[in-house]
């Protein structure tokens, strides 16, 4: 590693030489001009996208009239033409938007596409101070008994990343595949291709190991050490990881599940290696909770066996209305808001006589659990509806009052109107 | 302390300001505070593999001189970059566009005449005193037309023969002997390659029509009939049973690690790593020599050229590396530390007596004068090399015959570049 910083910081001296030193000047100020005027927009009504082909315009004519000159100019050119792949990239982007989901075309650029092309750019340049592959032999240490060497060390990781990141659409393909063939439900299709995931990414660390010549001895022995680690240190994250895994085999934590958090319904979208992502209708949020929490805790699921909610809405009316009239009313009224179920029907309760009402209770059946609050609202408006229609009264809460008078011998009850 | 509130519209041209000062002040005045970097950039032998063993050995190897100059200048540090010797110039004119050539070049002489021809390098200083110190053919070999030099000479490496000390208590010293122990049961390695089996045509005394025929000079019979006894005896040499061609040095290399054949003939560069992997079981000789004529090592004569775009600085501690290298007690601190090389500078004497190795290269040396010439006006990066290397493996493997080989080697060579 020492090695490596030495060889990095060398790269400095190459300040000392003015040829060098004016090729950045140009370079970077183009940059930074060519930024500030398209945020300032000094050329007027020119497009922001024309500024960087300002700029990079300039710069080929720096770069001429240093050919010119017979001074070196191969640096500027070269930044020139990584400043051109960059903007090539935004252009890129702009060609993709509405031909691909906002996601993807996000996890596109941010996790391939410009990581791969800042990567390119470093070896690029690299390779304009030093031999590239004399870098890559310099020796970063000893691991398990082997010596890392840079190009190992960076192959590794690379194969690596782009398993982790590249693996997604072929576990999706086969996923969909085996639930065409199989016919397994969409939220077994989701498990299935996490699990798919999984194992590429175990493959592709063991091959990783495998590059690196690391043998089976040497893993055994971390497995090992790790083992003792993950009792002190990184238990949580161990915990967590192998609780998602459980719960994507016993499937109670699946995508498109519907579980109760802190009383609100919230559908899961994402089982992830640490936590599992939630959405909650009522205020949009997503909510990110361990897996471990769902492992270890009771949760109230309304999706495990089947999608449907018994849902309760309740209502009170006047003393004076005959109760079985009430609740045949109420019955007819909810079965005619769309989204209630028929079947299993609807069912009214006289709950119990309240200090200026009879209280009722109706209960109703709904397929969706996330629907619940927008479809009680419908039935609360249809049964307000039906009693003013029926002429039923919903009291005002009432009270009686009484005037105190002493001694309390002359107390007399206030009989009189109020 | 209070912040300094500037107005959000002069922010960016403050930030610009900034960027643009650090940077001049990074060439200026930070200048003089960085390390003073000496970038060298060294070819290494395109039939060795460039690992971090090579690195290293390279790294140790000049480093027995850096040691030394720093005590003369203290604060230099040297930057290595190595590379084969056949990309060095495609990189070096990349580097040079850029101005980020290294400051100096530590390569075979052929090529630096190249790069001084191709305006790639800059002359070396002309210095009299210093070039006494040279033969001057040496010298001559490395000048352009207009006399200017391409580099200083700092030492030389040479071809010589390895042997397992286990399989082969002693080296073959003539093609006879190695023929002989091949048909006992020792196993033998030799490659394709034309450069590193150029020695055979030493031996069999073909190396006279070679050169005749690299110059473009009529042929006689005599001379024909001597390139054909070089391809007949290759030809010949596969045919028994322990004598094994390999396509490339390395692979020579591994094979001779791996105990499968008891000698090959191989680099005086490579001797690091097969000491480190074979310790006394290593042993080194010259290479077989003929009936009649003593075999033709290719030596290469490495030199520090200077690049071009150099800060005045640089290009002083450059030069200053340089003649440093050259002088007396560098030479043999360089010959002695390696046991790898011997010194350019002709008024060093090498100590034979002492060691086996070194009086191995010293002969090694001499057995490389007379193919000094061809090397010189065919290095290893010339297109031809590619055909040359196919030819000789088609005559090896009696795909085609020697006399159609001879035939064919003379339209090669014949053919300018």
């Amino acid at each position: 590693m020492k090695e490596l910083l030495l060889e990095v910081l060398g790269w400095l001296g190459y300040l000392e030489r003015f040829p060098v030193l004016l090729q950045l000047l140009i370079s970077l100020a183009l940059l930074t001009l060519s930024r500030l005027a398209r945020q300032r927009r000094w050329l007027g009504r020119l497009p922001s996208l024309a500024y960087p082909g300002v700029g990079l315009s300039l710069l080929a004519l720096s770069c001429l009239l240093l050919w010119a000159m017979g001074q070196p100019h191969g640096l500027a050119l070269l930044l020139g033409e990584l400043w051109l792949g960059w903007f090539g990239l935004s252009l890129l982007h702009r060609l993709l938007v509405g031909r691909l989901p906002t996601t993807t075309l996000h996890q596109l650029e941010s996790r391939l596409l410009r990581p791969g092309y800042l990567l390119m750019a470093t070896l690029v340049l690299i390779s304009e101070l030093d031999n590239l592959h004399d870098v890559a032999v310099i020796p970063l240490g000893t691991l398990f008994g082997i010596t890392l060497s840079i190009e190992k060390a960076f192959l590794a990781l690379l194969v690596f990343y782009l398993v982790l990141v590249g693996c997604g659409p072929p576990a999706a393909g086969l996923a969909w595949l085996l639930q065409r063939a199989v016919g397994m439900s969409d939220g077994s299709r989701k498990a299935t291709e996490l699990m798919l995931r999984y194992i590429v990414v175990g493959l592709g660390l063991v091959g990783v190991a495998a590059h690196l010549g690391v043998n089976t001895t040497a893993l055994i022995a971390v497995a090992g050490g790790l083992s003792v680690g993950l009792g002190f240190g990184v238990k949580e994250v161990f915990s967590n990881f192998v609780s998602g895994l459980w719960l994507l085999f016993e499937g109670s934590v699946r995508p498109g599940e519907v579980l109760m958090i802190d009383g609100d319904p919230c559908e899961v979208r994402r089982l992830g290696l640490r936590a599992t992502l939630l959405w909650r209708d009522r205020d949009n949020a997503e909510l990110l909770i361990p897996n471990q929490t769902f492992f270890t805790e009771a949760t109230t699921t309304y999706t495990a066996s089947d999608r449907l909610r018994r849902s309760q809405v309740n209502v009170g009316a006047a003393y004076r209305h005959e109760p079985a009239r009430v609740i045949e009313l109420l019955e007819t009224t909810a079965r005619t808001v769309p989204h209630v179920l028929s079947e299993p029907a609807p069912k009214a309760l006289l709950l119990s006589y309240g200090d200026y009402a009879i209280n009722y209770g109706l209960r109703f059946w709904i397929t969706n659990p996330m629907n619940n609050v927008s479809i009680c609202s419908a039935v609360n408006q249809a049964i307000w509806q039906a009693f003013q229609q029926q002429g039923i009264e919903i009291p005002f809460p009432q009270q009686v009052e009484y005037q105190m008078v002493g001694p309390p011998q002359t107390q007399q009850p206030n009989l009189g109107p109020h | 302390m209070t912040a300094l509130n500037l107005p959000p519209a002069v922010l960016p041209f403050c930030r610009a300001g900034l960027l643009l000062a650090a940077l001049s002040l990074a060439g200026c005045g930070l200048g003089s505070r960085l390390p003073t970097v000496t970038y060298i950039a060294a070819g290494a032998n395109t039939d060795q593999r460039l690992d971090a063993e090579m690195r290293e050995d390279y790294r140790q190897h000049l480093g027995l001189l850096q040691d030394a100059f720093r005590q003369l200048y203290p604060g230099t540090t040297f930057q290595l970059g190595l590379y084969p010797e056949d990309q060095i110039i495609p990189a070096i004119v990349r580097r040079s566009n850029a101005g980020l050539d290294p400051d100096l070049l530590y390569i075979n002489g052929d090529t630096a005449l190249q790069l001084l021809q191709a305006g790639l390098v800059a002359p070396f200083p002309t210095d009299p005193g210093l070039e006494k110190l040279f033969h001057p053919e040496t010298l001559a070999r490395l000048r352009n037309a207009d006399g200017q030099l391409a580099g200083l000479p700092v030492l030389v490496q040479t071809q010589i023969s390895c042997f397992d000390r286990r399989q082969l208590p002693e080296a073959p010293r003539t093609l006879e002997e190695l023929l002989r122990i091949s048909a006992a049961g020792k196993a033998i390695g030799l490659t394709v390659d034309p450069v590193n089996l150029l020695w055979t045509a030493g031996s069999l005394g073909t190396l006279p029509a070679l050169q005749r025929t690299l110059r473009g000079q009529p042929l006689s019979p005599a001379d024909r009939q001597a390139i054909q006894r070089w391809l007949s005896w290759l030809q010949a040499a596969n045919v028994q049973q322990r004598i094994t061609f390999f396509a490339s040095q390395p692979e020579a290399d591994a094979e001779f690690l791996a105990g499968g054949v008891a000698w090959i003939p191989c680099r005086s560069t490579a001797l690091p790593m097969l000491r480190r992997r074979l310790g006394a079981r290593l042993g080194v000789a010259p290479l077989p020599d003929g009936p009649d004529h003593p075999a033709s090592a290719v030596n290469r004569l490495r030199v520090m050229a200077l690049g071009r775009h150099s800060s005045e600085a640089g290009r002083q501690r450059a030069i200053a590396f340089s003649r440093f290298n050259v002088n007396p007690l560098a030479q043999r601190t360089l010959t002695m530390g390696s046991q790898t090389v011997l010194p350019a500078n002709r008024f060093v004497s090498v100590p034979v007596q002492s060691s086996q190795v070194l009086e191995t290269l010293n002969t090694a040396a001499a057995q490389g004068l007379e193919a000094n010439q061809l090397v010189a006006s065919m290095h290893s990066t010339d297109p031809r090399m590619p055909e040359l290397k196919a030819l000789i493996t088609r005559v090896v493997f009696n795909e085609t015959s020697a006399a159609a080989g001879s035939d064919r080697l003379v339209q090669i060579l014949r053919r300018t570049r």
